[in-house]
């Protein structure tokens, strides 16, 4: 049995053990598996190696960080109060379209991002709202909020995880956007008329209007929306004009659209509101950091390599069983990570078929990742946002998740009749 | 039966004091890294043979890289006789050893009587002085000379983020559209022709751009490396214009007992040198690809000794899957193979030019494939001062 094998044990029982035996928390309990896993794999304590996979994910911490203050600022604000009640006011007379027009809004930003994180923590909040006055339960807000923000992710113009899996084997990034759209907007439809639709068909507008705050949008208008304006514009002009607009990027993007959102609503203390932001985001960028250790030592041990290759070795079906179950499960550490490390060889493995569809599919399957614990990055935000317990909402996801795999499947199998996509 | 109970450290609280300890040893490992990380910026010395006629500076043909980590040094070989000239391009990517160590080993033996030789060791030379979270390579790897032991910086793919920072979500190639992944925009091959008033690793691929338009180098050589699982291994990859004098230099290559392919440079993924260079300036430009297991996905332990003799018994297992797009034994693919490979494309280049009518370039004293296999890299390098 391959040393990797032993390393990959020990770090996975060391955080097991201290994540729920001694509570300690996931990013502590990350650290010490990368340790353990270290020693384990005879490289004593690497304090080189340890520091440098901190850094895997300072882009995303900053996304994190800027993203929640800036949801935190159009909450405060009413924005968020405002713009649900006006979307329900409007559609109440057609809850389906209402529910697919909420979808691409959530998908939206993840769409133009290729970040699922993005998607959450931009218009989570609004939507959670919209979810919550149409009498969609919490934890099945969430789970269309999360599986919404990793499709978007998913889907193109900007599909990171494809474009990862493309540069993997230099392969342009052209031909993707129907077979990605072909795959994520069906499941997009389904998980959200699956979760939600039961909810609102009856909906009793006349009993939830007393609840819809329509005097905030009244009072301060359109200049209240701004803030979600500006950053949605940003966002799409960035991506349309690149060559014209230069490249903001998503952190100073929220923080152009944070700043904005202090003064077109109500008043509040922008202090107090900044720190409850910061102390919600550290945990989640202690674990980040504690995940990037792990992914380092995973890599420095041979332990990655020695699960890639073990999939490899698998014959054709069991092969297409990996890329639906190692690729979500490999995303929890990191859907990009897994679209690079497995997305890469599982192409190569399958050159056979039609390698844009391919490739496209990989890319919906790694992106699952962000639904699985321990990082969940799309759940946990998700989660976060209709206060609920991750368990639940993960468990409400278990269904359209399923859905979305076995379309990824699918198409691995037969990419090669669905070549007319590209 | 004993009951297991849990043991919530979690509750455990924190005080003054014990955030000024942790606040102290995480200074203490700051500073004790930043030594480490900053050693990186310190380039290994290369000592100029005795064919070096001239150095300069990239940043001579593009003052917009000067004083800055992306300027590098350009070893110049001038033969009495005028000639054709011939650019060779090593460190394009410092995760790629071979690349480096072969420029390396003409810039210390190499002696032309006839034409202009160019050699770039590090292309990109920020890359150098950092490595790529969450990969786990070394810093840095020891050759054995017979003089004493060598060091050489074992890089990233990319600039430094130091240098360039941060990446945008996608990178648009400025002059084809082309969309990549936002990481790709701080790998230079991904880059070119490059832009004047771009970023900071645009800059330098155009300084490159330009060093071939005004010098007017008849061929360019880019050395590479890629994993044991790439289609692209053991290549030769060359822009149309120089499938000819590339094809020369392939059947040399085989002729000497080296498996090699030659593949044309793809019309439609832009920015590399093998189609943005033949395009956008009249040099030939190719490219050449060795098997380098330690940037694999598939690699086992990742640390020196796997950079410097390719084993890796994972790889082993993958070639028996049938995954490998090259033979992959016990024997791996050690430094000495890899760059003996390119030593002797490059050699055959210059040979296939003459033939070609491109015009003579005419090297000596740099050791031939089989010399290299058998005495190992070290002993053609030139022992530390």
């Amino acid at each position: 049995m391959q040393l990797g094998f032993w390393v990959l044990i020990a770090m996975l029982g060391t955080f097991l053990v201290a994540n729920m035996l001694f509570k300690l928390p996931v990013s502590i309990s990350m650290v010490l598996g990368a340790i353990v896993g270290a020693v384990v794999g005879g490289k004593g304590f690497p304090l080189r190696h340890l520091f440098e996979g901190s850094f895997v994910y300072l882009d995303t911490m900053l996304i994190i960080l800027t993203a929640t203050l800036f949801m935190r600022v159009i909450e405060k604000s009413g924005a968020m109060d405002a713009l649900g009640a006006t979307i329900v006011h409007r559609f109440h007379k057609a809850p389906a379209t209402l529910l697919i027009l909420v979808m691409l809004i959530i998908m939206f930003p993840g769409m133009i991002t290729g970040s699922s994180a993005a998607a959450v923590l931009s218009v989570g909040a609004i939507v959670a709202q919209i979810f919550q006055l149409i009498g969609i339960p919490d934890n099945k807000s969430g789970a269309i909020l999360a599986i919404g923000a990793i499709l978007g992710m998913a889907a193109p113009p900007v599909s990171i995880p494809a474009m990862l899996i493309a540069g993997g084997v230099d392969m342009p990034y052209i031909g993707f956007a129907v077979p990605l759209l072909c795959m994520t907007i069906p499941c997009a439809i389904f998980t959200v008329l699956f979760l939600g639709y039961r909810h609102c068909k009856g909906m009793d507008y006349e009993k939830i209007h007393d609840k819809l705050d329509l005097e905030t949008a009244q009072k301060y208008g359109i200049r209240l929306y701004a803030p979600i304006g500006i950053v949605l514009v940003l966002m799409a002009l960035t991506r349309a004009f690149p060559s014209v607009i230069p490249n903001l990027g998503m952190p100073l993007i929220f923080v152009i659209g944070t700043v904005c959102g202090v003064f077109v609503g109500k008043r509040f203390d922008f202090l107090e509101t900044a720190r409850q932001s910061i102390a919600d985001t550290v945990p989640v960028c202690a674990k980040l950091v504690g995940v990037g250790m792990f992914i380092q030592i995973l890599t420095l041990t041979g332990a990655r390599g020695t699960i890639v290759v073990g999939c490899l070795g698998l014959g054709v079906v069991l092969l297409y069983v990996c890329c639906v179950t190692v690729l979500p499960v490999f995303g929890a550490i990191s859907s990009f990570g897994a679209s690079s490390v497995f997305g890469v060889p599982f192409l190569l493995a399958m050159l056979s078929g039609n390698q844009i569809v391919t490739a496209s599919a990989l890319a919906l399957l790694a992106s699952m990742g962000d639904l699985m614990p321990p990082t969940a990055l799309a759940g946990n935000y998700a989660a976060q946002i209709v206060k609920q317990k991750y368990s639940d909402v993960f468990r409400a996801c278990l269904v359209p998740a399923a859905v979305c795999l076995a379309v990824g499947l699918l198409f691995l199998i037969f990419s090669k009749n669905l070549g007319f996509l590209v | 039966m004993h009951k297991f109970k849990s043991i919530d450290l979690s509750s455990i609280k924190g005080n003054k004091i014990s955030a000024a300890i942790g606040l102290l040893v995480a200074l203490c490992v700051l500073v004790s890294l930043a030594v480490t990380f900053l050693g990186a910026r310190v380039a290994e010395p290369i000592y100029a043979g005795p064919g070096v006629t001239r150095t300069a500076m990239l940043s001579d043909y593009f003052d917009g890289i000067a004083g800055t980590a992306g300027d590098t040094e350009i070893y110049i070989f001038e033969g009495e006789k005028p000639g054709a000239s011939l650019l060779v391009l090593g460190g394009t990517h410092p995760n790629e050893p071979s690349g480096l160590l072969t420029a390396v080993l003409f810039i210390e033996n190499a002696v032309v009587t006839e034409g202009t030789l160019y050699v770039i060791p590090r292309t990109n030379s920020s890359a150098f002085t950092c490595t790529d979270p969450q990969e786990a390579e070394p810093m840095q790897y020891t050759i054995d000379t017979p003089g004493g032991a060598r060091s050489f910086r074992f890089g990233s793919r990319a600039t430094n983020p130091v240098n360039q920072w941060p990446d945008p979500d996608i990178y648009l190639h400025s002059s084809s559209g082309q969309l990549l992944s936002g990481s790709e925009t701080r790998n230079i091959n991904r880059t070119y022709p490059g832009r004047p008033d771009g970023s900071f690793t645009e800059k330098v691929s155009y300084a490159v751009t330009e060093l071939i338009r005004q010098e007017n180098i008849t061929i360019t050589v880019d050395l590479h490396e890629a994993a044991p699982e790439y289609p692209t291994i053991n290549a030769l990859v060359a822009h149309e214009r120089a499938m000819s004098l590339a094809s020369s230099a392939v059947f040399g290559m085989q002729l000497q007992g080296m498996p090699i392919s030659l593949e044309p440079s793809p019309t439609n993924l832009h920015g590399l040198t093998h189609r943005e260079l033949g395009d956008y300036t009249d040099t030939l430009a190719v490219l050449m690809e060795t098997a380098n297991p330690a940037q694999g996905r598939l690699r086992g332990r990742t640390d020196e000794a796997l950079v410097l003799t390719g084993q890796d018994p994972l790889y082993v297992k993958a070639g028996q899957y049938g995954r490998l797009y090259v033979p992959f034994g016990d024997s791996g693919h050690p430094i000495s193979e890899r760059v003996a490979r390119h030593t002797a494309g490059v050699l055959e280049l210059l040979a296939a030019a003459g033939e070609a009518g491109q015009g003579n370039i005419e090297v000596s004293g740099v050791p031939g494939y089989a010399e290299i296999i058998s005495q190992g890299i070290g002993a053609y390098l030139l022992p530390p001062e």
